[in-house]
């Protein structure tokens, strides 16, 4: 894997930063989430058109604000421009050889225990209240449900429910 | 778009482009030797084959999450614990969270928190921890304030910016190549404690000592900023809070210690 100089990443962000705005029709982009829902109408609520996979390349049918039509070439729909990432997404396939996908982890009823690594590094340089706050943290977090996260959203008009 | 905004980010990409070419060309003998010297000595270390695999591979998210879980104890440990408020930690996670589910790295498993620590800093940890001191929460009335700080975050982390610091450590490297030969529960976990032990020690010594390199902390300005506003926050709410704690006096040694100068951010972040 390349690591980037500082400078690489001023001119990634200054170069993402002109992407937002470059959405264009005739242009591509790509999808970065697990599971990316194409919708029948560029609304938040509207039905599903398909769903794509994550890293799919899709050509830009059409802009309406901060919605665009795409297409993969089979399927076509509606996704907020949020949604989606003007860079290819990086698949994050290291040394342990798993997919960067945090969702392949699927969600569970209980939070996420800490590494077994962090554990022993907690022991061995006497961190133990330090570990005892972020186990409580990831209790916490973990409370916080996807559905929370969603309404939280909508009643405050946050990105596609602008 | 805004025809001053467009203007503005086609001057800076100009620039960043002119700069980018200025450093390609002028250096480019420099480069070709300092290449030819670094194959000799490549060359001359193949049989640590550690020191290449890094190169090639990168770091995992089995080893993200392994740094991520103990820089982020170290950094509860060096400010003072977590603010245990329900309250609180609900408002910073329903906010980081709508910005993160807009952010390049939609499915990291996102955590924010709040320190016990009256100075005023923020700090990112792999995997997708976010920390926010209580002092700079406080200057956080808005969620447009809270949101902008947080962004900016959470673009150090989608960049990974210290990975990268890791990533680019011979050590780190030649240790990984270890760990993937291991077999066995306990000789593993051994070998993960040494990575563990060798890239927080990095990280921590960026995050409280030198803190990132100037233009990585503007780039993560930029992001955040471009976050906020897709996410539906007002694109100046980092931009605010940085010329509020300007105006009560920027204090070096308590507020953004190991950030560029709040002057120089601000001057380089749009006003809206």
């Amino acid at each position: 894997m390349k690591t980037p100089t500082p400078l690489a990443v001023l001119l990634t962000a200054l170069l993402s930063v002109s992407a937002l705005y470059a959405y264009e029709a005739g242009g591509s982009a790509y999808t970065k989430r697990a599971e990316t829902n194409l919708l029948t109408e560029p609304k938040p609520l509207a039905a599903s058109a398909a769903k794509l996979p994550f890293g799919r390349v899709v050509k830009i049918e059409e802009v309406n604000g901060n919605w665009l039509q795409v297409s993969d070439g089979k399927a076509t729909g509606w996704v907020f421009a949020g949604n989606l990432s003007a860079t290819k997404p990086d698949e994050g396939k290291g040394m342990d050889a798993l997919p960067m996908l945090a969702s392949q982890t699927t969600a569970t009823a209980a939070a996420r225990p800490l590494a077994p690594a962090a554990i022993e590094y907690a022991s061995q340089k006497n961190l133990s209240s330090a570990q005892a706050d972020l186990e409580w943290l990831l209790t916490e977090c973990h409370a916080v449900t996807p559905e929370e996260v969603d309404a939280f959203m909508q009643e405050n008009k946050r990105g596609e429910y602008k | 778009m805004n025809p001053r905004l467009l203007a503005s980010l086609t001057a800076l990409l100009a620039a960043g482009t002119v700069a980018y070419a200025a450093f390609d060309f002028s250096n480019l003998s420099k480069a070709i030797d300092s290449t030819k010297k670094a194959t000799t000595k490549a060359l001359d270390t193949a049989k640590d084959a550690g020191k290449i695999v890094k190169g090639v591979t990168g770091i995992g998210p089995e080893e993200e999450r392994n740094i991520g879980d103990s820089v982020a104890i170290e950094i509860i440990s060096r400010y003072g614990g977590l603010v245990r408020d329900e309250e609180v930690m609900r408002r910073v996670n329903l906010v980081g969270r709508s910005l993160a589910r807009y952010s390049d790295r939609p499915e990291l498993d996102w955590r924010f928190g709040v320190l016990d620590s009256a100075s005023v800093n923020a700090f990112s940890a792999p995997d997708g921890y976010v920390f926010i001191t209580r002092g700079l929460y406080e200057q956080a009335e808005s969620d447009d304030a809270l949101a902008g700080i947080l962004a900016h975050e959470v673009a150090h982390i989608t960049g990974k910016h210290a990975l990268n610091i890791v990533a680019r450590n011979d050590a780190f490297g030649a240790l990984s190549k270890q760990v993937s030969q291991r077999s066995g529960d306990a000789r593993e976990l051994d070998y993960q404690l040494r990575q563990v032990n060798l890239s927080t020690d990095l990280i921590m010594k960026t995050l409280f000592e030198k803190g990132f390199d100037p233009l990585t902390e503007y780039a993560a300005d930029q992001t955040g900023h471009n976050l906020a506003e897709t996410c539906g926050y007002a694109p100046g709410g980092l931009r605010a809070v940085l010329v509020h704690l300007k105006e009560k006096g920027e204090n070096r040694r308590t507020t953004f210690s190991t950030h560029p100068a709040l002057a120089e951010r601000i001057k380089r972040l749009p006003d809206e």
